[in-house]
């Protein structure tokens, strides 16, 4: 349903995203990456709001920027909050039924309202609305053209868990009705609860595809840095290596920093070393943990 | 399952859309005070003892007030607006991913801009014209420059919003240094100031001559409107080729 071959778009010197191919058939598809990988761009490019520098692009077959049809069968949620703020959510949502052509727009989206669980009675302007209800607007107007393809850029930024949950749920409906739901996500919880395939995306290249929980092994898998804090921070470090239970290490001041690619071994080895030496041990704290290592590491291994 | 959105109610639903958007009571103050302006000189000009040909008096008050501030100006501020502000603030997207064919919405924003700045540009500069005591014909007059340069304002002003941010700035930069100075000095320049035609048209209408007001009736209704449509066109390519946010 969704093809990206070679994609590359540049915005001047700044290369956005880089020489990126998938498929993406029916079914819900994460889209990971940190904030600034390039998702937005991606997803903007998909829809043809803006053309590849280089690559081409096919949804259902055809271009979206320039084919006026297969516009009508795209649904989009924007990651930009700005709504037309003097409409009530009613208003707003029929506006996007009637531009997309829905025969009965009113119906159509009054039923969208209750999708997202808003009230389309409310007669307050959008510009007045909260960020997840404002979230929850775009998400009803994205869908009240019963698209094929569904295009979600962070569509749960601003909800709460119960609202979060309610349209995971409401995406793996979709995504089991035959619809495309292309989802992105900076966080790797929730991407873990949007579905089985996952596109990792990492200054603009796309880092990994496939099964979740295949990627999630690969990331529990790399090297990891982790600092010890100890008494002798060098007579443990001889210790560690000694063992063969770290790939490296080096002493920085009262601490022992050491590279370990089994960091399971090592996790239950530390404690009894430490013991074994009769030093005290103060920290051991895991230095690239978070999310932007992970994706690194996922970019540099290919 | 394919639908499109038929051209005529692309045309309508953009033209809904854009109007609720562009009115709001801030631009329509500031513009209304505006008119507002163009009155006190009229009435002031009627009003005057010391004036001895109204007629010739009124098409000055027309031309130097009316036609170089009001006209451009309302057009400036509703046709940039009209999709220059959607584009900034993100919210073209909501017109642009649609099944509906550019040149609809152009049409129907190009239709906001004018339906918001007739009554604004029209109505305060027939009443002006009236209060001059310059008589029907230049009341007529005024009326018909009124309307063409009302089309052809809005027209390109709209293409400037789409090709230019800050589109506001540039344009009061084409009212005052290309129509004001420029246009003065070169003929090239005159040739592409809307300013020369709504003066034309007054001029052919009232034989009171006016800087910049020397072609026939013909070419000052003819060629702001030929300049409607290429605009027009032209805003209509550049929607399709837009980088959207």
């Amino acid at each position: 349903m969704v093809e990206v071959q070679n994609v590359t778009k540049a915005f001047g010197d700044v290369i956005a995203v880089s020489d990126v191919s998938f498929t993406v058939g029916p079914g819900v598809t994460a889209l990971l990456g940190p904030n600034g990988a390039g998702k937005s761009t991606l997803f903007r490019v998909l829809c043809g709001l803006t053309p590849p520098t280089d690559g081409a692009v096919r949804v259902l077959g055809e271009d979206a920027r320039r084919h006026r049809d297969v516009r009508g069968r795209i649904g989009l949620v924007p990651q930009q909050d700005m709504l037309f703020d003097r409409l009530s959510a009613l208003q707003f949502v029929e506006l996007a039924a009637m531009t997309h052509g829905v025969s009965d727009a009113a119906d159509a989206a009054v039923r969208m309202l209750g999708h997202v669980e808003l009230d389309p009675d409310e007669p307050k302007m959008v510009g007045a609305y909260s960020k997840g209800m404002r979230q929850r607007v775009k998400l009803a107007a994205a869908l009240v053209n019963d698209p094929d393809v569904l295009i979600l850029d962070e569509p749960l930024t601003g909800l709460d868990p119960v609202q979060r949950n309610r349209m995971i749920d409401l995406f793996h409906n979709l995504g089991e009705s035959g619809k495309c739901v292309l989802v992105s996500s900076h966080v790797l919880d929730e991407v873990a609860r949007l579905g089985s395939k996952v596109l990792v995306i990492a200054q603009g290249r796309l880092a990994a595809t496939g099964d979740y929980r295949a990627l999630r092994n690969l990331m529990d898998d790399r090297p990891h840095r982790i600092k010890i804090g100890v008494d002798d921070a060098r007579t443990f470090a001889a210790a560690l290596i000694e063992r063969g239970l770290v790939d490296g290490a080096s002493v920085r001041g009262p601490s022992v920093v050491i590279d370990t690619g089994d960091i399971d071994t090592f996790g239950r080895a530390v404690a009894g070393v430490s013991k074994e030496l009769d030093t005290r041990l103060r920290e051991v704290v895991p230095l690239d943990d978070d999310l932007e290592s992970v994706f690194r590491y996922l970019v540099e291994r290919r | 399952m394919t639908r499109s959105v038929p051209p005529a109610r692309a045309v309508a639903l953009t033209h809904r859309l854009l109007m609720r958007q562009l009115v709001t009571r801030g631009r329509i103050g500031a513009l209304l005070a505006l008119g507002a302006i163009v009155l006190i000189v009229s009435a002031a000009v009627g009003a005057s003892d010391e004036v001895d040909d109204r007629l010739e008096a009124g098409v000055q008050v027309m031309a130097n007030v009316g036609f170089t501030l009001v006209v451009p100006v309302v057009a400036l501020v509703f046709a940039t607006a009209a999709l220059g502000d959607t584009r900034e603030d993100g919210t073209l997207v909501y017109l642009w991913l649609r099944p509906m064919d550019r040149a609809p919405v152009v049409i129907g924003a190009w239709l906001a801009a004018i339906t918001v700045s007739l009554p604004i540009i029209v109505v305060p500069l027939t009443v002006a014209a009236a209060l001059t005591r310059g008589g029907n014909t230049l009341v007529g007059a005024t009326v018909l420059a009124a309307v063409v340069g009302v089309l052809a304002y809005s027209a390109v002003f709209l293409l400037l919003g789409l090709v230019l941010r800050n589109s506001i700035v540039w344009g009061i930069g084409y009212v005052i240094l290309w129509e004001g100075v420029l246009a003065s000095f070169f003929s090239f320049a005159a040739k592409l100031a809307i300013r020369g035609y709504t003066r034309s048209i007054i001029t052919a209408q009232t034989e009171v001559d006016l800087d910049l007001g020397d072609l026939s009736l013909a070419a000052g209704v003819i060629v702001p409107l030929l300049v409607t449509g290429a605009a027009l066109a032209l805003s209509t390519a550049r929607l399709g080729n837009l980088d959207v946010a």
